[in-house]
């Protein structure tokens, strides 16, 4: 990467500090991020993986100056996130996921406004501006409605606009999609990509690992605080490019069962997730068709449907990389 | 009470006192208010991360919040006197509207200064009550600071609107002191003081909310 990063962290750290208690007071410290190291290159859109707690939100509230690192540094566009905030806030742009953040008994063009004269844009350059992120983002025609009407997916369109209001080179998208319908979800994703290849750094982080296969051009994955994989969607696969993935269903299996499929050569894990009444096992192994040859002896008497093989996906290899985290 | 036309200071204190408490109200509990509204909408980390710093866009919430507490003053004072069938026959229109003006920068400066701290710390919420109430008395808005003790009279010396209160009923009254020019300056001197007190109380708080995160809800 010979460029300057448009994104680097280094030995980023941040551990939370809280009390608990009356009289006697305890400290009590969670460490939500454990030196991370990262460089996104300009013009990529990058993907953080990771399950809940993992540290995702935290990069993002560093990198966008809301927190700061309790060691290490954080530089966006070459600028310190921690002392150069001023000058970095007006090169930026973020997004979090959900309803709020919004002024519900406001219109969206108030609060596009509003955000506008904070982000001291020009009166002449924020009108036009609004008026090219309305019709970009399909809000033309309700733009004077309260944002208190809106569908979840215009607010989280609404929420993208106010992000874009300054036009940053760099944004950052806190699990934009949470909660949207498959096909807002899926518009969000189209826009996602299109700001990108139009040449903004996009950093994104997600639950959806086929929305980071879709559109990423780099995913990280993280774990308690520290990136466990870093790479192409293609390269972090390649955690189970030697693996097959067996799937089946079964209704009432006891769990001493799955010890015997785990004890089978080649498997190297097995995950069970409820789906309605019935069980999903899904197997990851060497060799799938061994497995699926002694699951009728294992599971003798149990009652298999939907038995299946198949590559592994982003999702298989984010599994292996989670572990018991998950 | 008196008769019309001949107006004492229990009847300028129920006439007046009626509408500070009004005005002070909703000027204090608008700025607490409206932070802890921006909390609710998760909006307060959409604004602290603007390029625009926190006292600016607090300046305008609050300069708002005066507004409406103005407007709460003057029907409140005037529903008061007309309630009272008073008049003010010593009214000194010239130094009254001072002392308003006066006054008025006072509460600026308090809910400037003190509501950053509601940004920072979710429990000075539950204080807001209790210094509301505490101005009431301790500024003298429903009866002099003279009938207060020893100690809080020196708690109610320090508080700015105490001075400011104490001028303006004065332009309301015939005798008794008339030290207006002290009275003002006091007001604005401890209003500056706290004003001061308050760009080192800003820092603080941008500082601490980026180190706890507390901007957020949860």
């Amino acid at each position: 990467m010979a460029a300057q990063p448009a994104i680097e962290a280094r030995q980023l750290r941040k551990t939370y500090t809280t009390t608990r208690g009356i009289f006697r007071r305890e400290r009590v410290e969670r460490a939500a991020l454990r030196g991370v190291d990262l460089k996104i290159a300009p013009g990529e859109l990058f993907g953080l993986l990771g399950p809940n707690g993992a540290g995702k939100t935290t990069m993002v509230k560093i990198f966008t100056t809301l927190l700061l690192p309790s060691s290490g540094s954080a530089l966006v566009l070459g600028l310190d996130a921690v002392k150069e905030q001023w000058a970095l806030r007006k090169r930026i742009g973020f997004v979090f996921g959900g309803e709020r953040g919004l002024y519900w008994r406001l219109s969206g063009i108030d609060n596009l406004r509003y955000f506008a004269d904070l982000y001291r844009i020009p009166p002449d350059v924020s009108r036009r501006r609004i008026s090219e992120l309305l019709e970009r983002l399909d809000l033309s025609g309700r733009e004077r409605d309260r944002v208190e009407l809106y569908s979840r997916g215009m607010k989280q369109r609404l929420h993208l606009a106010r992000g874009l209001l300054n036009d940053p080179e760099v944004l950052f998208l806190d699990e934009p999609t949470i909660g949207l319908d498959p096909v807002g979800a899926r518009e969000l994703r189209v826009i996602v990509r299109e700001l990108a290849d139009a040449g903004k750094t996009v950093f994104l982080t997600t639950h959806y690992m086929f929305e980071a296969d879709a559109i990423c051009d780099r995913i990280a994955v993280i774990r308690d605080g520290a990136i466990v994989a870093e790479g192409t969607p293609s390269s972090i696969k390649t955690v189970v490019r030697d693996q097959g993935i067996v799937e089946f269903e079964v209704v009432g299996m006891p769990v001493e069962r799955l010890a015997g499929l785990r004890r089978l050569p080649g498997v190297t894990s097995v995950a069970i997730s409820e789906h309605e009444l019935a069980q999903v096992v899904t197997v990851h192994c060497a060799r799938p068709a061994e497995v699926m040859t002694q699951l009728g002896v294992i599971l003798d008497g149990i009652n298999l449907e939907k038995v299946s093989s198949r590559e592994p996906t982003l999702e298989d290899a984010y599994v292996q990389l989670i572990g018991d985290s998950q | 009470m008196s008769r019309p036309g001949a107006a004492s200071s229990h009847v300028v204190y129920g006439v007046l006192g009626g509408g500070l408490i009004g005005y002070w109200s909703v000027a204090y509990l608008d700025g607490g208010n409206g932070i802890q509204e921006e909390r609710w909408n998760g909006t307060l980390e959409q604004i602290f991360a603007t390029p625009t710093r926190l006292w600016v866009i607090l300046l305008g919430k609050i300069t708002g919040g005066l507004l409406f507490g103005l407007l709460a003053f003057l029907p409140t004072a005037a529903i008061a006197y007309l309630g009272f069938h008073a008049v003010l026959p010593n009214l000194d229109p010239g130094r009254f509207a001072i002392s308003l003006g006066i006054l008025t920068f006072s509460f600026f400066c308090i809910a400037l200064t003190l509501t950053p701290l509601f940004a920072l710390w979710r429990w000075a919420f539950s204080m807001l009550n209790g210094f509301e109430l505490g101005v009431y008395i301790l500024c003298g808005f429903m009866f002099p600071v003279a009938v207060l003790a020893p100690w809080a009279q020196g708690v109610a010396a320090l508080l700015a609107p105490t001075w400011a209160v104490r001028a303006l009923y004065a332009s309301t009254l015939s005798g008794g002191p008339r030290d207006f020019v002290v009275w003002w300056l006091a007001t604005i001197g401890l209003s500056l003081a706290y004003l001061a007190g308050a760009y080192f109380l800003y820092a603080l708080v941008e500082r601490k909310a980026r180190i706890s995160g507390q901007l957020a809800l949860a």
